[in-house]
């Protein structure tokens, strides 16, 4: 199969379930019920292209296919952080920091910690892949667990709040968070547009790069931020997404076919819409809202990662 | 070494009496003053001896389970089997509702038992050994162990008190509510009686057999025990990572793994951990407590962090 | 003694062993010999009831060795596999004093700390006694092993590749160690090595494998040939014998 056909099936089975995922059951509906799905489904589609670019960027950089920001603690980073916001200022200063102020800062504070696993982490665990993934699960529980204390002692009020954002979910986000989202991510788009073809050489490592002639350590520290915003984003409009993000970039490197990321990109994209779709229509109309997304996703998910780390052999 | 550590152990024993929302003042207790005695009787000591017992049997679980699997980052937490009892205890409450505490307690370690076999097995099948690779799994299986947990509990709209109580917390304990963690007393007599057999088991199948111990017989009861352990502190007190990690780590650097030799250190280290970690979290919020599962989570996944990053240099 | 009988091993469709049929002397040093992929392991583990043959048998002084609990054939026959791969934090003494497992199962009498010492003694290991096994180097530990299999105080000690990323040093003290254990005690060592000179100089019987059969096999003065080592290992051999033994020369 060639990618143009690829990309039209791709395309289409999108199509078809977007479409099912809008008008199912709705009675056509178009003062409520579909303009709420619409904005359910443009989360999807804008929480499917961080997860994906942020996956696979990731693995690009640190060169293996078994890590992800989520796993790294990325995502229990930015929630320790938001929890800590909401104990210090309380609801009512998080509301006068304004969704601006407070994306802001979580942005700087996710590129400290890239930076932080970067250059502090990695030449530490530089032969043993094992050792950064349980560094970063530990880590996650660690985080996971300051998280929950610092809950304990925040106000109900607040607590309820938080407590929708620790789970994977469509339905927390509102059409102004939407839009800065979109304007994000268009902006890091088109700031990493350029560089596509640069992507290819990064993976064939560090060495190998500069002496193809590319300034390494200059795209690095440009992707790290790059995947340090998308992840925010990500996380803040869908919430932590754990394994999803490794399980993507692999099934989008066996179906794309090639080590091109103008290809594997995309790919990894739709997959990642696809699978979401899936879940939430068999959380509304199969499963009538008796599981949740998150709990469909960690479930397949953790058990295809499962099964990857115990196949992978080596380094690789 | 033994003596200073006993000595630390009493001295947070008398602490841990000492310390609660209710003050209690020692010349009441002698005055036979009746709320007092009643606070130490009902409460204070049933949750010391639950502190005591919960920290020696998850540090010499781990321990067991570290010499079973050959590798020093699994314990109970680490391999699938906390989360497994987690399971355990679901399913009874679902299946047999109003489902009795042994019923829970056979259900929770049917489950940790078998969970740990299966991570036994897959972990004898694949090739590549490597040292964190091990814990990566088991942190892996346990997750997804604890998925399916989720998914059971979700539609069975018990996720949310299943949150609650899962999570380790000694404020439960009180006098009638605890004793069936008095189960971990023989469990340790036994554990100490086959301490140098678990030892030899830590040399592996081949070293073992040629020394004439039965393996698997061995490697099975040692299973069993952990199961029974874990279970019971699941049970009653919640789910406490780390705890059977850490204190087998720091105790194998600095005195080796003999264990015949070197497990009492194991135990009273394990409860001296959860005796500080119960202290800090009555502390901390004072007169709130924060329950133990976050506190030791917390304090042992640093430490764990910590030993990581050791082993990487 | 141990003797093997129509020795076969398969692993799935793969024979590694076909028809092996051996007598083992007693009080000798036997070293077995040939390339990689001969099945001289397989042989050695199957003789430590660590294997189950795919049909034939083992017998130990008569009696086959299925037959015998593990527990009771530890006081007959120890084992060392190569590079025990195993990371328990132990000192030399502990381990040593694992040797005695199968007599006192955990709790040590005087008569096993004796044993012990002599163990430490016999191997001069006395400065290591208190050291962990992860600080000493490779022959140190090689030696550490060696001592706990002596102290097991069986007839038959079964070695896989003892010599195994040893100095020459090291090497040289495990042999005589071991030529002294078959001298002084009478014991009956049978060993796997890749070092066709240290099996010449230091053993009395030599077993050869080739593809999963019998080669050769004899005492060594006897069938330490040119011709012999020459078809076992398809190089060409030049035997120099002088007073301080014979050098087997296959370099060129």
């Amino acid at each position: 199969m060639n990618t143009t056909v690829k990309i039209w099936i791709t395309s289409i089975l999108i199509l078809v379930l977007a479409l099912t995922f809008l008008l199912i059951g709705s009675g056509l509906d178009f003062d409520y019920l579909i303009p709420k799905r619409l904005l359910r489904l443009t989360t999807i589609v804008l929480g499917s292209i961080c997860l994906a670019f942020s996956a696979i960027l990731f693995q690009t950089i640190v060169g293996n296919r078994i890590l992800a920001p989520s796993v790294m603690g990325y995502e229990a980073v930015y929630l320790l952080w938001q929890v800590l916001l909401l104990s210090i200022l309380g609801a009512h200063g998080l509301a006068m920091l304004s969704v601006n102020g407070n994306f802001l800062i979580s942005i700087a504070l996710m590129l400290v910690y890239s930076w932080a696993l970067h250059y502090w982490l990695l030449p530490r665990c530089k032969n043993d892949v094992y050792m950064l993934l349980l560094f970063g699960l530990v880590l996650t529980m660690v985080l996971g667990t300051a998280t929950q204390y610092i809950q304990l002692s925040i106000s109900p009020g607040e607590f309820s709040i938080f407590q929708g954002l620790s789970y994977t979910s469509f339905n927390r986000s509102n059409p102004e968070t939407l839009l800065y989202g979109v304007l994000t991510v268009a902006v890091v788009l088109w700031i990493g547009r350029k560089t596509l073809p640069v992507l290819d050489v990064l993976s064939l490592g560090r060495e190998q790069s500069m002496s193809l002639g590319v300034n390494h350590p200059q795209y690095v520290r440009l992707y790290l931020a790059l995947i340090a915003i998308l992840v925010a984003v990500s996380t803040s409009l869908i919430g932590p997404t754990a394994f999803m993000g490794v399980f993507i970039a692999n099934i989008a490197y066996a179906l794309a076919g090639s080590n091109k990321h103008k290809v594997i990109l995309p790919i990894g994209c739709a997959v990642s819409i696809i699978i979401f779709l899936v879940a939430q229509l068999f959380v509304e109309h199969v499963f009538n809202y008796k599981t949740s997304v998150s709990i469909l996703v960690n479930l397949v998910c953790g058990i295809y990662f499962l099964t990857l780390i115990a196949r992978t052999r080596g380094t690789s | 070494m033994m003596l200073r550590l006993s000595g630390l152990f009493a001295m947070l024993c008398i602490a841990s009496l000492m310390i609660g929302a209710q003050q209690l003042v020692w010349s009441d207790v002698f005055d036979s003053s009746k709320s007092a005695w009643l606070t130490l009787t009902a409460s204070r000591i049933p949750r010391l001896v639950a502190l005591v017992l919960t920290g020696v049997g998850l540090s010499v679980s781990g321990v067991i389970l570290q010499h079973i699997v050959r590798n020093k980052f699994v314990e109970p937490a680490t391999s699938g089997g906390l989360d497994a009892a987690k399971l355990g205890v679901l399913v009874a409450l679902t299946m047999l509702p109003g489902a009795s505490t042994s019923s829970k307690m056979l259900f929770a370690m049917a489950f940790c038992f078998a969970a740990s076999l299966l991570f036994i097995a897959i972990i004898s099948r694949i090739q590549f050994k490597n040292t964190v690779l091990i814990p990566v799994l088991g942190l892996m299986y346990g997750s997804v162990l604890s998925a399916i947990a989720e998914f059971y509990a979700y539609k069975n709209n018990i996720l949310q008190s299943m949150q609650g109580w899962l999570l380790g917390d000694f404020s439960r304990v009180v006098q009638g509510h605890y004793e069936l963690i008095y189960i971990i007393l023989p469990i340790i007599i036994l554990a100490y009686l086959y301490a140098h057999r678990f030892t030899v088991l830590g040399m592996g199948e081949e070293m073992s057999t040629s020394l004439g111990l039965g393996y698997a017989s061995t490697a099975a009861l040692g299973l069993i025990l952990v199961a029974v352990t874990v279970a019971a502190s699941v049970i009653t007190i919640g789910a406490i990572p780390f705890v059977g990690l850490v204190i087998p780590n720091l105790v194998a650097l600095k005195y080796g793994e003999n264990l015949s030799r070197t497990l009492p250190i194991v135990a009273l280290g394990g409860a001296c951990l959860l005796l500080l970690c119960d202290i800090f979290g009555r502390l901390i919020l004072y007169p709130f407590e924060v329950p133990i599962g976050l506190t030791a989570g917390g304090v042992g996944g640093v430490m764990f962090l910590i030993l990581i990053m050791r082993g990487a240099r | 003694m141990i003797t093997v009988h129509n020795l076969h091993k398969d692993y799935g469709k793969k024979s590694v062993l076909t028809n092996v049929s051996l007598a083992f002397p007693k009080g000798c040093i036997t070293s077995l010999i040939g390339p990689n992929g001969a099945g001289k392991s397989t042989l050695l583990m199957m003789m430590a009831k660590l294997l189950e043959p795919s049909s034939g048998h083992v017998s130990f002084d008569g009696q086959n060795i299925s037959d015998i609990r593990t527990a009771e054939y530890a006081h007959h026959v120890a084992t060392l596999r190569q590079s025990p791969g195993f990371n328990l934090r132990l000192t030399v003494e502990e381990l040593i004093s694992f040797g005695r497992f199968p007599y006192s199962r955990g709790s040590l009498t005087k008569q096993d700390s004796q044993i012990i010492d002599e163990a430490i003694d016999f191997l001069a290991l006395e400065d290591l006694r208190h050291a962990y096994l992860d600080e000493l180097s490779g022959g140190q530990r090689q030696m550490a092993f060696l001592a706990m299999t002596i102290a097991q105080q069986t007839d038959v000690l079964l070695l896989d590749e003892p010599l195994n990323n040893l100095d020459m040093k090291h090497a040289v003290q495990i042999m005589q160690a071991l030529r002294r254990l078959c001298d002084e005690q009478k014991r009956t060592v049978i060993l796997v090595i890749h070092d066709i000179n240290f099996a010449a100089n230091y053993s009395d019987h030599i077993v050869a494998l080739k593809n999963g059969a019998l080669s050769f096999s004899g005492p060594a003065e006897q069938v330490v040939t040119e011709t012999n080592l020459g078809n076992l290992y398809e190089l060409n051999f030049e035997i120099i014998r002088s007073k301080r033994g014979c050098l087997c020369n296959y370099f060129n």
